[in-house]
């Protein structure tokens, strides 16, 4: 392959797991890429930015070529040291999650297409596996157990050549072969979470607030009710303080909103929401080799979530029979065929690892077709919700507000709890509403397993919100902007939890931005010249959403060759979001050009910092976070799993750090030397006033010097060369102070090794280091990025057939490190979504996808002509100030489309719908 | 079983002998190795799959290849998107997808660099007015699914080689 993409594959990371298997990670490199100059892989070299000048990204010639770069493209051949054929796998899953399975018929793969091995829950529990207890469930249904979820799986069949497993997955494609009983109605498992956030603010907005999450702490009923719903009064709760506090509140809330109805607009709506599929492009997919004689296991995989993968299937593994612990794990992870969340903590890792192990000296190939994806891809939560709203009719202001939501979280845990309470926390939208009470709760169904997915939570309730806001708007005779501004949350405002957001609050100027745009302005006009049989309405929405975990970590290495090379490295994964080129743009602000190797998915090079962990950071006390501080090595979390809207801030955070670093203490004493400014100069300290130009650093008075020199000066000096850092965020970065050159350097970062001339890293030992503190974990959020949408539709009365005639969106991202990706991201963001108002749309249980038969046939999502692409607008608001950090905003951008086209479909119609999505069929049912 | 005998970006393949049942994509992806050809659903949806066939008249239309056989392409020519660039030169369509971000997990731009090149070759053998170039490319790339970027970039990037090559593609109207 071209070097310019950097293999990589020069270090691992290893260590050891608690099952006592050495884990070690790493990128997988492109197998075979055509030779392209360097140049041309790297289009963006020489330039600050990659994208100035439209030069493209990173990856994009790998991506243009067909160049091996998923996991899916991988065989056994493409990988050095591996033997020659693979075999591959099938994984058989349980349609039916009513009735006993019985096992499987398999009398139609006789004679030749016999499988080689069949695994099933006995082969697992005669080897002693383990599961994780986030993936809390069996792996594989027992013969003589009703399946726990529709699509849990009953068996691996492995087949030894590609061609008797293509004809037994032909002759099994009906997947009746899979046996059940005795009828017993679905199992019925604990809810997964259930929250009660509830706020009280002071009588005024400087007031500290009565009571609030922060203030209190996070309510859960207790486990103690036999009810399959919580039970919200605080009556129920008698003996947990905690909770019969935050609902004492929440059942005044609740009661002043009913005895305000007299005096005031109260509006009481439900609201439901449909499960949906992530449908990234490319299906889930694996390969692993267990080396027997080696007790070697290898594995390509492609996840959101490395680090956590890696972890897992070392735990899965860790107490397993003899012959079948395998004394190390490699984990090689792959460009991922998109994302959205989908990929995140997925089980199809565990699959994967039993194919491999239960074929030894074999590699297997597990590989999901789109069948098996619809099957048992992770999904979007369906949320059934209710509202209630009071708003005071004099002044137009949201006096309280009240909801109970409902989630449906399928088989599996995986982030219900999470996306419950992103749900709820994000019930007000951009609003500042001084009485809230949101009950949230997550139920196990027998559904497909919903996790982690674009908009978490906040999609559904958001939408809900601003249909209910659309409605409160007109009802009170005001213009629906007027109506957001006046009770849009302002910059000191607080939040749902009770505290305000430490990033900036924009959601006014997008409504300006909203108010001003021709869409809105015409509104009426267009209504009024809508042509003969067709209804045209316009509609506006506004949402902000939250970025980051309360919980994320950042990973970078930055290495100056003496030539001024640059090569970046980092742990986040290349999902599509341009996160190789954010990073190289990042790095080149602080080292003047833009890196000739980024190297994404990295858990291998960063050993230097010596870095140990212990505890839940999302958990954990004070107390034992102050105790663990003590260590030096010591941090609340290591690695974090990757998604697109933490990209740009939390994927580049640490790797521009190490950039930092590497000009604070190696290009700026290199240039002083080369300028002979003597350390007594009072200019030796005015770092900050150069600035690099066209890859020359510059500074007033003194001649240009360019990178390479500088770099070929800084190593000749043995200044420092390189460096590696590691950054945690809890709402805030760590900081730390770093004794360097007899000076204490200050960073938002907690670990840091540098490496001087050409030698080794050695780690630094940090000292005064700031943690956020462990209440930051009461924030709901403390990152948002505001979004907005007005758009016109026009729908044919006679068949109900909608078509977006004009749609405007404007968002924030503070800094864009990329506009071309943030662009990218946001028309992406708008296809998802007007797919998610309009087309998309799962049914829970036995007609829905856990039943093995969906497809891209019935799962409409949104093509090219159902965009209008031609009259779609996109602005990318600037930054705030020209030093404002990125935000997080892959998220946002797909939401406010969808109660934008509702409101709009209302304005022609007169008809408000209350579920999505609003197809064809149900317009022309409402124009009947 | 039938023998199959194709042409791939010019190179003659011996003739093999297949399963009747084996799809073109498992053909192109397990028995040669070339995964540049992407599967997304196996049923003709989501067209990541098409490749080039080049008829003997000169003319080239995209196929799926999930859902055909391997045996129905024999005797046939065919382009995938591991064949667009030459001599370490990439095409003028696969410069304008990297250069205006057509793409970005990447998994469906095989698909999107077939259909756009077929587009193309079919407007320089018929050239089209400008008046309706954006429906045209807008028709052509329509059944191809994106998920990350919205289709925005790509018809941008098709627009984009057609209109600095207008008259190779484009009718040319008549001055004044």
């Amino acid at each position: 392959m071209g070097e310019g993409m950097g293999t990589s594959r020069r270090e691992f990371m290893k260590w050891v797991s608690a099952g006592g298997i050495t884990l070690s990670l790493s990128r997988l490199a492109a197998a075979e890429q055509v030779a392209f100059p360097v140049r041309e892989t790297l289009p963006g070299r020489g330039k600050l930015n990659p994208a100035i000048g439209g030069a493209g990204r990173v990856d994009g010639v790998a991506k243009v070529t067909g160049s091996k770069l998923y996991a899916s493209d991988f065989r056994a051949n493409d990988l050095p040291g591996w033997p020659e054929k693979t075999s591959h796998a099938i994984l058989v899953r349980a349609p039916d999650a009513t009735h006993v399975y019985l096992g499987m018929d398999l009398a139609r793969l006789s004679g030749a297409l016999k499988p080689t091995v069949i695994v099933t829950a006995a082969d697992l529990a005669r080897i002693n596996t383990r599961v994780p207890a986030y993936y809390e469930g069996d792996l594989f249904c027992p013969i003589g157990k009703t399946p726990l979820y529709m699509g849990q799986p009953v068996a691996l069949l492995i087949f030894e050549t590609f061609d008797v497993y293509d004809r037994a997955r032909i002759a099994l494609r009906d997947g009746t072969f899979v046996q059940f009983g005795e009828e017993t109605g679905p199992i019925v498992m604990p809810n997964y979470a259930a929250y009660r956030f509830t706020r009280v603010a002071g009588a005024t907005p400087d007031a500290p607030d009565v009571y609030s999450p922060v203030l209190a702490g996070w309510v859960t009923p207790g486990r103690t009710q036999a009810s399959a719903l919580p039970v919200w009064s605080s009556t129920a709760h008698k003996n947990e303080a905690g909770y019969e506090k935050a609902a004492v509140y929440g059942d005044q809330i609740r009661a002043e909103i009913a005895a305000s109805e007299s005096s005031a607009l109260v509006l009481d709506r439900t609201f439901d929401t449909q499960s949906v599929d992530p449908m990234f492009m490319e299906p889930e997919c694996g390969l692993g080799w267990y080396s027997a004689k080696d007790k070697a296991l290898e594995l390509v995989l492609g996840v959101q979530s490395p680090y956590e993968a890696a972890e897992s299937i070392a735990f899965l593994l860790g107490e397993t029979k003899a012959s079948f612990k395998p004394s190390a794990i490699n984990a090689q992870f792959a460009y991922v065929g998109g994302g959205f969340g989908g990929r995140d903590h997925t089980p199809f890792i565990f699959y994967v690892t039993l194919a491999a192990i239960f074929f030894p000296d074999r590699p297997v190939r597990l590989a999901h077709d789109r069948y098996q994806q619809f099957q048992a891809g992770i999904k979007r939560h369906a949320i059934k919700m209710r509202s209630r709203m009071s708003v005071d009719r004099a002044s137009g202001k949201i006096t309280a507000f009240a909801a109970d939501h409902v989630l449906d979280g399928g088989g599996l845990a995986n982030f219900s709890a999470n996306v419950a309470t992103c749900a709820a926390t994000a019930a007000i939208g951009i609003y500042d509403v001084p009485k809230v009470d949101v009950t949230t709760v997550a139920e196990h169904t027998r559904g497909v397993t919903a996790g982690s997915m674009r908009g978490y939570g906040s999609l559904q309730t958001m939408t809900a919100l601003e249909v209910l806001i659309d409605e409160a708007a007109l009802a009170l005779k005001l213009d629906p902007i007027d109506f957001r501004r006046r009770n849009a949350l302002k910059q000191d405002g607080r939040t749902m939890t009770g505290n305000p957001y430490i990033v900036s609050v924009r959601s006014l100027e997008v409504l300006d931005k909203l108010e001003q745009h021709p869409i809105w302005q015409r509104r009426a006009a267009e209504k009024a010249r809508a042509a003969s049989g067709v209804l045209v309405g316009t509609g506006v929405a506004c949402v902000t959403k939250d970025y980051g975990t309360g919980g994320d970590s950042s990973n970078g290495r930055v290495e100056l060759g003496p030539d001024g090379r640059i090569a970046i490295f980092c742990d986040h994964v290349e999902m599509g979001n341009g996160i190789g080129t954010a990073l190289a743009s990042r790095v080149a602000l602080h080292l003047g050009g833009i890196a000739d190797e980024v190297a994404v998915s990295q858990v291998g090079v960063f050993d230097a910092l010596e870095l140990v962990t212990s505890g839940d950071c999302y958990t954990m006390d004070q107390k034992t976070q102050d105790k663990a501080e003590k260590d030096p090595r010591w941090v609340p979390s290591i690695s974090s799993a990757t998604s697109a809207s933490i990209g740009a801030h939390v994927g580049t955070h640490a790797a521009a750090e190490a950039a930092r670093v590497i000009f604070r203490f190696g290009l700026w004493p290199a240039a002083l030397a080369l300028w002979n400014i003597g350390p007594r100069d009072p200019r030796a300290k005015d770092f900050a006033k150069v600035q690099w130009k066209d890859g020359q650093l510059t500074m007033a008075g003194l001649p240009s010097l360019p990178l390479a020199k500088l770099a070929a000066t800084a190593h000749a000096r043995n200044l420092v060369t390189g460096a590696v850092a590691h950054g945690f965020s809890r709402w805030a970065w760590a900081r730390a102070r770093f004794p360097i050159n007899g000076e204490q350097y200050r960073a938002e970062i907690d670990g840091l090794a540098l490496r001087r001339g050409a030698g080794k890293f050695t780690r630094i030992n940090r000292s005064s280091v700031l943690f956020p503190p462990t209440d930051n974990n009461r924030m709901g959020t403390a990152y948002t990025a505001a979004c907005g949408a007005t758009v016109r539709v026009e729908i044919e009365k006679a068949t109900g057939a909608l078509r977006i005639a004009k749609a405007y969106t404007a968002f924030e991202c503070g800094q864009a490190l990329v506009p071309e990706v943030v662009i990218g991201q946001a028309q992406g963001g708008f296809a998802m979504g007007v797919g998610y108002a309009l087309l998309e749309t799962l049914p829970p249980f036995e007609g829905g996808p856990g039943n093995g038969q969906w497809n891209l046939g019935q799962y409409l999502v949104a093509r090219g002509s159902d965009l209008s692409l031609r009259d779609v607008e996109i602005e990318l608001m600037p930054p705030l100030t020209p030093d404002e950090l990125p935000k997080g905003m892959a998220e946002v951008v797909m939401i406010p489309i969808v109660p934008a086209l509702l409101n709009a479909i209302h304005d022609a119609i007169g008809h408000r719908f209350a579920a999505l999505p609003v197809t064809p069929a149900m317009l022309k049912g409402a124009l009947a | 079983m039938t023998t199959l005998g194709i042409t791939i970006n010019g190179q003659v393949h011996a003739p093999t002998e297949v399963r009747d049942d084996l799809s073109m994509n498992d053909f192109l992806r397990e028995y040669l190795g070339m995964t540049g050809t992407k599967f997304g659903c196996g049923a003709a949806q989501c067209l990541s799959c098409v490749v080039i066939v080049d008829e003997p008249d000169g003319t080239c239309h995209t196929n799926p290849t999930c859902v055909t056989s391997a045996a129905s392409f024999h005797g046939k020519t065919i382009r995938t998107v591991e064949g667009h660039a030459k001599n370490g030169e990439l095409s003028p369509l696969q410069k304008a997808f990297i250069r205006h971000f057509a793409f970005q997990c990447g998994y469906c731009t095989a698909g999107f660099l077939n259909e756009g090149q077929v587009l193309l070759e079919q407007l320089a053998r018929t050239p089209v007015p400008r008046a309706g170039l954006e429906e045209r490319i807008a028709e052509a790339l329509d059944g191809h699914l994106c998920r990350c970027t919205g289709y925005f970039k790509y018809h941008e990037a098709v627009l984009d080689v057609i209109l600095s090559d207008a008259k190779r593609y484009l009718i040319q109207e008549p001055r004044g």
